[in-house]
């Protein structure tokens, strides 16, 4: 087969499943999972078929392209690379692609694996699979599509999907407005990425990934119109990757099931942000404004969300929180000028979160809590499988050598400490204790308590046994291993000993304060400390978002409102019917059947006419 | 030259007709003396004619052929008028015109 081929399959097979679980009667659905599962293993095994073949990355990039329509044949911006406004459709295929393809399509089998496990007892489980295979298709026309138009059709698909995945159980209150919270907050920031997109194509001509080269962009373009451009597309970027200050969607999104969040919510879909930095990289560096801004942006972003990751108690909020910090390291190592930096650690981190996910997942399908002490309590240690990997993941999670984790974060600090300056290295060097701390505390919290209830015995068939055992153990392995493929790879024995330290030090802090977790959470409910007030808040972000749309929206909209009925609709329009109504009623007098007042009319006027004319 | 002879005199009996005609239209509330007062109004008219045909150069015949016209459209309009009268007298029993005024606004 060729590449082409092999696109198509992987482009397609998710649709397939689609269809095929939609149009399946509701007598057979419980084959839907084999469905999803069969045709997403088939996307998978092509993907890697993809860049075996293509490994050594020779002859590459190659693009599949194809005129889609002739906007316009005239220019109306001057120089202008291309004589014709036109859009095509495509695939591109780069090692990047490949990078992102092999990712999503792998995850995604994973996580609709050990979707047969968690899902099992759910009534709409074909509804779920049908979904989730959904997602797939959108991610991948996302991550092979050759143009900015197409990607966003995609990134505003994938959008949908996770709408409907997050509200999956939409039965529930809180998970119906946790979709609608996302889904808002998505589309304010996709409002600045379609403008970039318009602005760019209007005074560019073309969307084409293949021709955004920096040089390029900058014969046509001035630095300011660079700026404004990128930071619009940025604008996206923030809603997808939940960057600061469109991040308070992402921990809310944990309403979804666990698989979603492990596969939409941290690996894939909120990477496609970073990933869309790393494709159009040219875009943005073209402007070092822009650079700027996404560094400082994702140095925010980093720090808030890994000092909120630090006390949450609900599992899987601290995965979220931390999801967002490093979605924010990755923003910080392509703003400091590093794409490559910034993917590689958005591969391993996808294999790893994924993995901490599915088994916080584990963790709360048996245990039926979320909030980590509790977990503990109902004997969260005696599940070897759950607690090995989740140590596993934790380990890679804070960067501990030879974790997949510790290769991805040591490249991106050692960009940033030659790239990013002294201020952005020592925020990133935060983040870094920080996240050793969180991740050693979940860990100390549920290995080191004390089970307070009796650990029931789990009675489940070999099938789901399998189903949540295998996806763990792959994706252990993965986050195990990917560290090792990064083409940067190299050893430097400063960064080395700086994680090092960072790491114990973390864990040290972690330890110190966990080491007897019951004590630990009485001290935690009796903080009513300043900073932990704070950082309970969330640093006041939500209370903002709804002082904004409670207060000075709703406020703006009665203003409106009341402009509306007193101007717009009395004064203007009420008004100017009801005087052409007086008119009509004087002037009707006239008409009042008299034909010789009529003829008097018409005799008085012809006499004015002839004196004023004559 | 004689008064009678010049154009002027000729016009201010024309106006004179035109007038009296139109304050019969305008004060007669009987529709036959309406439609007389129509007639007298038609007649100042092609007295115009026939006057300035006969003290302008132009063409001898053409004022003549407008009167001849006129007369013609005055017998007609005359013949529909009266007809007219006679079925609203026929409906109403009245010819006065004020008694007609079903189509006010």
């Amino acid at each position: 087969m060729t590449d082409l081929h092999l696109f198509w399959v992987i482009q397609l097979a998710p649709l397939l499943a689609f269809l095929l679980i939609q149009v399946l009667p509701k007598t057979i659905n419980k084959v839907a999972p084999a469905i999803g599962m069969a045709f997403s293993l088939t996307a998978a095994l092509a993907s890697l078929n993809l860049s075996f073949a293509h490994s050594q990355g020779a002859g590459l990039p190659v693009e599949f392209s194809r005129q889609w329509l002739v906007v316009a044949d005239y220019a109306v911006w001057p120089n202008i690379p291309v004589p014709h406004y036109t859009l095509s459709v495509g695939f591109l295929l780069d090692p990047l692609n490949l990078l992102m393809i092999t990712l999503v399509t792998t995850i995604s089998f994973f996580v609709q694996l050990f979707s047969f496990y968690y899902m099992n007892e759910d009534p709409s489980r074909p509804r779920y699979f049908g979904f989730l295979s959904f997602f797939s298709f959108s991610m991948t026309g996302l991550v092979l599509s050759n143009n900015l138009l197409q990607t966003f059709l995609f990134w505003e698909l994938v959008g949908l999907t996770s709408y409907l995945l997050i509200g999956f159980w939409f039965e529930k209150k809180s998970a119906a407005t946790a979709a609608r919270k996302a889904f808002v907050i998505n589309r304010l920031a996709d409002l600045g990425f379609y403008l970039g997109i318009i602005l760019l194509f209007l005074l560019f001509g073309t969307l084409g990934f293949a021709t955004l080269k920096a040089d390029a962009l900058r014969n046509v373009l001035g630095h300011g119109t660079l700026t404004l451009i990128g930071l619009l597309i940025f604008c996206g970027v923030m809603g997808k990757s939940a960057q600061f200050p469109f991040h308070v969607w992402l921990p809310d999104a944990m309403e979804g099931p666990t698989p979603v969040s492990a596969l939409i919510h941290s690996a894939t879909m909120v990477a496609a942000g970073v990933f869309l930095l790393a494709r159009a990289f040219d875009l943005f560096s073209a402007s070092h404004t822009t650079l700027l801004v996404i560094l400082s942006i994702g140095a925010i972003t980093a720090l808030m969300s890994a000092t909120l990751a630090a006390i949450q108690r609900d599992i899987k909020r601290i995965l979220a929180y931390s999801t967002v910090s490093q979605l924010g390291l990755m923003v910080m190592a392509i703003g400091a000028g590093s794409a490559e930096s910034g993917m590689f650690h958005l591969s391993t981190h996808a294999y790893f979160k994924s993995l901490l996910f599915l088994t916080s997942g584990a963790f709360i399908h048996r245990f039926h809590t979320n909030d980590i002490w509790e977990i503990a309590d109902r004997g969260g240690k005696k599940d070897a499988v759950a607690l090995g990997c989740l140590a596993f993941g934790l380990l890679s999670l804070s960067g501990v050598p030879p974790f997949a984790g510790f290769f991805s974060k040591d490249l991106i600090l050692e960009v940033l400490k030659h790239h990013g300056g002294i201020f952005f290295y020592g925020v990133a060097v935060l983040v870094s204790f920080l996240t050793a701390y969180y991740s050693f505390r979940l860990f100390f919290v549920i290995a080191l308590s004390k089970i307070g209830h009796e650990v029931r015995a789990h009675h489940e068939s070999l099938t789901l046994k399998i189903s949540r055992a295998l996806p763990l153990f792959s994706l252990a392995a993965l986050s195990l291993i990917t560290g090792f493929t990064g083409h940067a790879f190299h050893l430097n024995m400063e960064l080395l000993i700086t994680t090092v330290i960072l790491v114990v030090a973390g864990g040290a802090l972690a330890y110190s304060q966990f080491k007897d977790p019951a004590a630990a959470e009485a001290a935690l409910r009796g903080n009513q400390g300043f900073i932990f007030k704070i950082l309970e808040r969330k640093f006041f972000m939500d209370d903002a978002y709804d002082f904004l749309v409670k207060k000075v929206g709703l406020a703006l909209g009665r203003w409106l409102n009341a402009f509306d009925r007193a101007v717009i609709n009395s004064l203007m329009v009420n008004q100017t019917s009801f005087s052409v109504m007086r008119l009509g009623r004087v002037v009707s007098r006239l008409q009042n059947g008299l034909l010789q007042d009529y003829l008097a009319w018409a005799v008085g006027i012809g006499i004015l006419i002839v004196f004023c004319f004559l | 030259m004689s008064a009678a002879q010049s154009l002027s005199s000729y016009l201010l009996i024309s106006a004179a007709l035109f007038s009296i005609g139109v304050f019969g239209l305008l004060s007669r509330r009987n529709l036959v003396a309406i439609l007389i007062s129509l007639e007298l109004i038609l007649n100042s008219a092609s007295l115009n004619f026939v006057a300035f045909n006969k003290f302008s150069l132009v063409d001898k015949a053409l004022g003549q052929v407008f009167a001849i016209f006129i007369i013609a459209l005055a017998a007609a309009e005359v013949c529909i008028g009266l007809s007219l009268i006679l079925l609203l007298h026929r409906k109403k029993d009245s010819i006065n015109v004020d008694e007609a005024r079903e189509l006010r606004g």
